[in-house]
């Protein structure tokens, strides 16, 4: 049966490459047939925003898009993204805007292994 | 399968939302009732969450006591690392309900949680 790994996010998109190491993370975990599971968590919210576009950086939004294809489940907490003006509609196709206690406590509950990624 | 999450809180009170939104998850995963302990541990600077006289009305962030109150409704732990405590204000008085440990138990607290993340 396949280990389950939760990565639990609380940087954004941008501003520091905490993001990236999150995606790198989760894209070499299903490529080892991990279950992947990533919350975000106040700033982590902003990788699930649909249309980023950054010039020089890489793409975090697109980048999450195309793992989520491949498997990654992405959600991300409801009361961080309305204080952040983000609504349901305006994630990445394939994510949720969900709940800690729907969602990230049954993450924790499934997983093997839990990464914090924060600053 | 994980039934236990440690919170190890490292950011002091009011001038970061570490807290409070540690707080609010760890109470998220007892409110769940998927995950049996959850328990939060406030080391260095984040041992400052632990005192008693605080008072945010000021500043208008919502109350570290009254998270901490309402993890204890759900009867979950909080712990405290005396020494860090004390060596940043002395003798206090701490929240109740808040124990006051060394950091040898702080490891076995470590040993008895299955997951484990920081604040």
């Amino acid at each position: 049966m396949a280990k389950t790994m939760v990565i639990h996010l609380r940087t954004g998109s941008m501003m520091s490459m905490d993001s990236n190491v999150a995606v790198k993370l989760a894209r070499a975990a299903l490529e080892k047939g991990y279950n992947v599971r990533l919350f975000g968590y106040g700033e982590g919210i902003t990788v699930i925003k649909e249309g980023q576009d950054p010039k020089r950086f890489p793409n975090v939004g697109k980048e999450i898009g195309e793992l989520v294809t491949q498997g990654l489940t992405v959600v991300v907490c409801e009361t961080c993204c309305a204080a952040r003006g983000i609504h349901r509609g305006e994630e990445v196709k394939g994510t949720n805007i969900g709940s800690l206690t729907n969602h990230l406590s049954k993450f924790v509950k499934e997983g093997d292994k839990m990464i914090t990624i924060a600053r | 399968m994980a039934d236990s999450i440690l919170f190890v809180m490292t950011k002091p009170p009011y001038g970061f939302e570490e807290f409070f939104a540690g707080a609010r998850a760890s109470l998220a995963m007892l409110a769940s009732g998927l995950i049996g302990r959850s328990t939060l541990l406030l080391t260095g600077d984040g041992t400052l969450n632990a005192v008693a006289t605080q008072d945010p009305s000021a500043i208008k962030m919502p109350s570290n006591i009254e998270a901490i109150n309402d993890l204890a409704d759900f009867e979950g732990e909080v712990y405290c690392i005396a020494d860090d405590l004390k060596s940043r204000v002395g003798e206090v008085e701490v929240i109740e309900g808040v124990k006051l440990i060394s950091w040898d138990k702080a490891i076995e607290l470590v040993g008895e949680h299955q997951m484990i993340t920081t604040f």
